[in-house]
């Protein structure tokens, strides 16, 4: 008997169809969406170089120590390798496998983005041997008077905004050479706010002191640290007063 | 093989653990915009340069929506977040208090790629899995509105409790797996905890005095590392726990070592150190959002009981009482 002749309207029929159509293959659909998800997820969080894949970087005392670490170990199995071979090696071998996950992930980007399914673990993958803290001074009177100092109780110039973890997230991410232009710009806003705060000040003095973390025999043997400063720069502010602010 | 993966995912059961992963994924965004707030950091890190930043920042398509990072929008981005947070919390909107909430987490900790850490994808990732959940079902407003009572047992989808467990292992596996300085890894001494307390970034305080019980800090590698790289077998465990009642020497095995337990405990203890002697935001809360998921209604009911027995004046706790 057709549809016409029961006098059923035949749209709702076909509604009805779909709505069986939809239960007995949504299951399989669902299964599947959720294996695409699994996927997706995972191969980002595929143990991979990312932003690591970067020459600037690679030259960080931090860096090249890792490197000589493995180099050294290497070599006690009987794989030798000079520094520079062992570099390019690694450059070589990092950049392609990173090409490889990028080509994978690709048609994933979408997801990532919209949806923030984003993994990226690279968390804590070595001790920073050689970090910075970072340094705020400004010239008043003829003479330098230091504002802020990352990690101290005593100079503690806009503290509040400088101390909190999403601050010293760019703080740390500024002492690497690679982001030299974000240092710019972010040691340039701060003399700003000197050069408004500090109507006699003549200049700000912003760098980082970068040393080398002691072990712990040297710490309970009470050795110095030693580092210099990085990433000097000294902002007129009188410019920034007359709205200059390059 | 395929059957059995659809029958898998069909599974059904009562909503509490997405509810508790619901809860603390809203007190986790609550803290992760509150402080931004309160320490008046909104202008220098999310707001773009001509508007009163420090860099040029562009924003998402939803901030660009509402006419760019200014101090304005990303300030009622902000307050809007805390909001939605808080509705979250006490599970009033069903899934779209959820996605407001992850939307506007995106849209916030995503407008400057420098000021953030793993902890903001880690709460996306849990946002986005709540929104997948019916998570109000139960313990929620909503619940109360729609039944008259808390708590409502009625089976919803159990595949996104599934998914959260994954996404828990993935995390610490792949960050575990990662770690591949010469200070982490079996052989180099074990001294990356050390060093790593020693970066002036992520203290709390100078931790010099690491130095003088140095092989307590070693302990502390080598555990964390392993625990990290050997995730896999959590997840293997929380399996066998579920299947409890199937063959198998190794499941027996795990059952009766309590490994899923030990890899919990070990969870807790990381998360405590590390919150203890390192600031590195909300990374905690975001991580631990999602250890409800590791066990089912039965087992959060079962502890829920025990726990009220433990309380003062419960009638489990005067005859422990009676009986000393």
């Amino acid at each position: 008997m057709t549809p016409k002749a029961t006098g059923f309207p035949v749209c709702v029929l076909n509604a009805e169809i779909s709505v069986t159509v939809v239960k007995r293959f949504w299951p399989h659909l669902r299964a599947l969406l959720i294996l695409v998800h699994l996927f997706a997820i995972s191969v980002l969080a595929m143990p991979a170089p990312g932003s690591g894949l970067n020459r600037s970087a690679w030259s960080d005392p931090t860096v090249t120590a890792e490197f000589d670490a493995w180099r050294e170990r290497l070599a006690s199995w009987g794989v030798d390798y000079t520094a520079d071979e062992f570099e390019e090696q690694l450059w070589t071998v990092a950049e392609t496998y990173q090409g490889g996950v990028n080509v994978v992930v690709k048609p994933f980007r979408p997801y990532y983005r919209y949806c923030g399914t984003q993994q990226s673990w690279r968390m804590f993958v070595a001790p920073h041997r050689n970090p910075a803290i970072l340094h705020f001074e400004i010239h008043e009177e003829g003479e330098w008077r230091p504002l802020y100092v990352e990690g101290s109780t005593e100079y503690t110039w806009n503290g509040e905004l400088l101390d909190h973890d999403r601050a010293r997230s760019a703080m740390f991410r500024y002492a690497w050479s690679s982001y030299r232009r974000d240092w710019r710009r972010f040691s340039s806003w701060f003399a700003q706010q000197a050069a408004n705060e500090f109507p006699e000040a003549t200049q700000l003095r912003a760098y980082y002191w970068k040393y080398r973390t002691l072990s712990p025999a040297d710490t309970r043997a009470g050795v110095a640290f030693e580092g210099a400063q990085v990433g000097r720069r000294v902002i007129e502010l009188e410019d920034l007063r007359n709205g200059d602010d390059r | 093989m395929w059957s059995r993966l659809v029958a898998f995912f069909d599974v059904k059961e009562p909503a509490t653990p997405l509810a508790l992963v619901r809860i603390l994924a809203g007190v986790a965004s609550f803290l992760t915009l509150e402080t931004v707030w309160r320490h008046d950091l909104v202008r220098l890190i999310w707001t773009s340069a001509d508007n009163g930043g420090y860099r040029p920042i562009k924003g998402d398509w939803f901030v660009q929506l509402l006419g760019g990072p200014t101090e304005a929008v990303m300030m009622g981005l902000v307050i809007a977040g805390m909001l939605s947070s808080l509705l979250l919390m006490v599970g009033l909107g069903g899934r779209l208090t959820a996605l407001v909430t992850l939307q506007l987490i995106l849209s916030t900790t995503d407008a400057n790629g420098h000021t953030g850490g793993s902890y903001d994808e880690v709460l996306s990732n849990v946002l986005w899995l709540v929104l997948l959940a019916p998570s109000t079902r139960t313990l929620s407003l909503d619940c109360r509105f729609r039944t008259g009572a808390w708590r409502d047992d009625t089976p919803v989808a159990g595949w996104v409790r599934f998914l959260l467990l994954w996404q828990l292992i993935l995390m610490y596996w792949a960050t575990g797996v990662q770690k591949v300085s010469a200070h982490w890894v079996p052989g180099g001494g074990f001294s990356a905890l050390y060093y790593i307390l020693q970066q002036p970034t992520w203290q709390r305080w100078d931790h010099a005095w690491t130095a003088y019980v140095y092989p307590l800090t070693q302990l502390g590698t080598a555990t964390s590392w392993f625990w990290e790289v050997s995730a896999p077998l959590w997840l293997l465990s929380w399996w066998y726990a579920r299947t409890a009642d199937r063959p198998g020497r190794l499941r027996h095995v795990f059952n009766r070592l309590y490994v899923r337990e030990i890899y919990l405990v070990l969870g807790l203890i990381f998360h405590f150190w590390l919150t203890v002697l390192m600031d590195i935001g909300p990374f905690a809360i975001c991580s631990l959002a999602m250890y409800p998921a590791l066990y089912s209604h039965a087992e959060w009911l079962r502890a829920g009981r025990w726990a009220r027995k433990q309380l003062p004046g419960s009638a489990g706790s005067a005859a422990v009482s009676t009986a000393l």
